[in-house]
């Protein structure tokens, strides 16, 4: 962390070097969390770059008192969470116009081959708690950094991550998936 | 709560499910570029505004000069609408909050000015969408006409405005403007909470002014901000 924290403090200083750097330790980590919220592919690529895009111009607003994965994850969640909003408004209307239009969400969502039955469980649970649960097993987060992610309390985290997870095995039991 | 010392499968799948993905080539090499190029974009658009108001609410807006608000009124309404514009331009405003006043627009023209105000932000509809929403499905012309001669551009967002085959359609500042406009509000989000308050607020709220940029969380909607234990703004109503 010490070393993230002292590349960090190269990146606000605008160094593209240690900002090349950043990026590739995160990257594949964000991708995972943005492929997984968003759907496709292409969607997760585009938020992650926008994500990068803000840690590299608003480096500035880095708060050394905070792990730089927090920061990074925060910048991601937060493009994330609002593309997602604006699917839904955008669902809203191309349901309304009634073309025949699928919802834009669901319409390129990749076929998660052996985790079919997971990836619909996981539709399933509310947005919030999906979120945390997206975070904590990409990058094993702890429950403090979940919360301030999120910006809410620890025991909130925790209680969002049960939920999350017994709604999980609920779903998974009904589909009769192959799990205790 | 499971028992941490027996592993639990379901936490198996999970971080199998959430495994890290390999970063396409040239991933940051594109960041540092557009970084490069997006500054300052919108910096001589905001300097050319003019803007008059009359104490019911912004009137004209237009590039170049235009006589100063009489009233003390008004000269208030101009100036929020500056700051506001401001702020929007920054990505830091996802609604307008000043009063327009509409009422020496001709009577179709208003009703087309109303409908654009009903897209939500960072949304596109085409001229027939809007003709259809005030009852003259036929008239996506004269719509477009209406929409070219909005006295108050970015508040009333004409810009959200395009043509079905998804051309862009004409512009006051231009189609360029039009285009990073739209781009611009979808790179903007629209509801911010305060991890410190827990009140969910519309971006460009006075609330949130005062807020740290650490404490700045983005959620999708009320109710998801509701479900982690965060309560809507009494000043800007995000539910409404």
């Amino acid at each position: 962390m010490e070393r993230d924290r002292s590349l960090m403090e190269r990146v606000r200083r605008g160094d593209e070097a240690a900002f090349t750097e950043l990026a590739r330790r995160y990257a594949a980590r964000l991708l995972a969390v943005a492929g997984r919220l968003l759907g496709s592919r292409a969607d997760a690529e585009d938020a992650v770059q926008r994500a990068l895009l803000h840690c590299y111009s608003g480096a500035a607003g880095y708060n050394p008192r905070w792990a730089v994965s927090t920061w990074v994850y925060r910048i991601l969640t937060n493009i994330c969470v609002d593309e997602l909003r604006r699917r839904a408004t955008r669902t809203a209307y191309d349901q309304r116009a009634g073309a025949g239009a699928v919802a834009a969400g669901s319409a390129n969502h990749r076929p998660p081959g052996a985790y079919l039955d997971l990836h619909r469980a996981l539709e399933r649970v509310p947005r919030e708690a999906r979120l945390l649960l997206a975070l904590r097993y990409v990058n094993g987060l702890s429950y403090g950094e979940l919360a301030r992610i999120r910006g809410i309390s620890v025991n909130t985290v925790k209680s969002q991550l049960a939920r999350g997870k017994s709604l999980l095995r609920a779903e998974l039991g009904k589909r009769g998936a192959g799990h205790a | 709560m499971p028992d941490a010392r027996i592993p639990d499968p379901l936490d198996r799948l999970l971080t199998d499910y959430f495994r890290p993905e390999a970063a396409p080539p040239g991933l940051t090499r594109r960041v540092v570029a557009v970084a490069r190029k997006s500054e300052a974009d919108f910096l001589r658009l905001e300097r050319s505004l003019a803007i008059q108001a009359t104490p019911r609410g912004v009137c004209l807006i237009r590039a170049g000069r235009l006589e100063e608000p009489v009233t003390a009124a008004a000269r208030r309404l101009a100036e929020q609408a500056r700051e506001e514009i401001h702020e929007y331009l920054r990505g830091a405003r996802a609604f307008f909050g000043v009063s327009v006043d509409l009422s020496t627009v001709p009577d179709f023209q208003r009703r087309v000015l109303e409908a654009a105000r009903q897209i939500p932000f960072g949304e596109a509809r085409p001229y027939a969408w809007v003709a259809e929403q005030i009852g003259r499905p036929r008239a996506a012309r004269a719509v477009g006409t209406a929409l070219a001669r909005n006295p108050v551009p970015l508040i009333v967002p004409c810009h959200r405005v395009w043509r079905s085959d998804g051309g862009l359609g004409g512009y006051l500042f231009g189609t360029d403007v039009k285009s990073r406009l739209l781009a611009l509000e979808r790179g903007t989000p629209v509801l911010e909470g305060c991890a410190t308050t827990r009140i969910v607020c519309r971006v460009g709220c006075v609330h949130g002014r005062h807020m740290r940029p650490e404490n700045r969380v983005i959620f999708a909607s009320v109710e998801d901000a509701r479900s982690v234990g965060y309560r809507p703004c009494r000043v800007c109503r995000p539910a409404a």
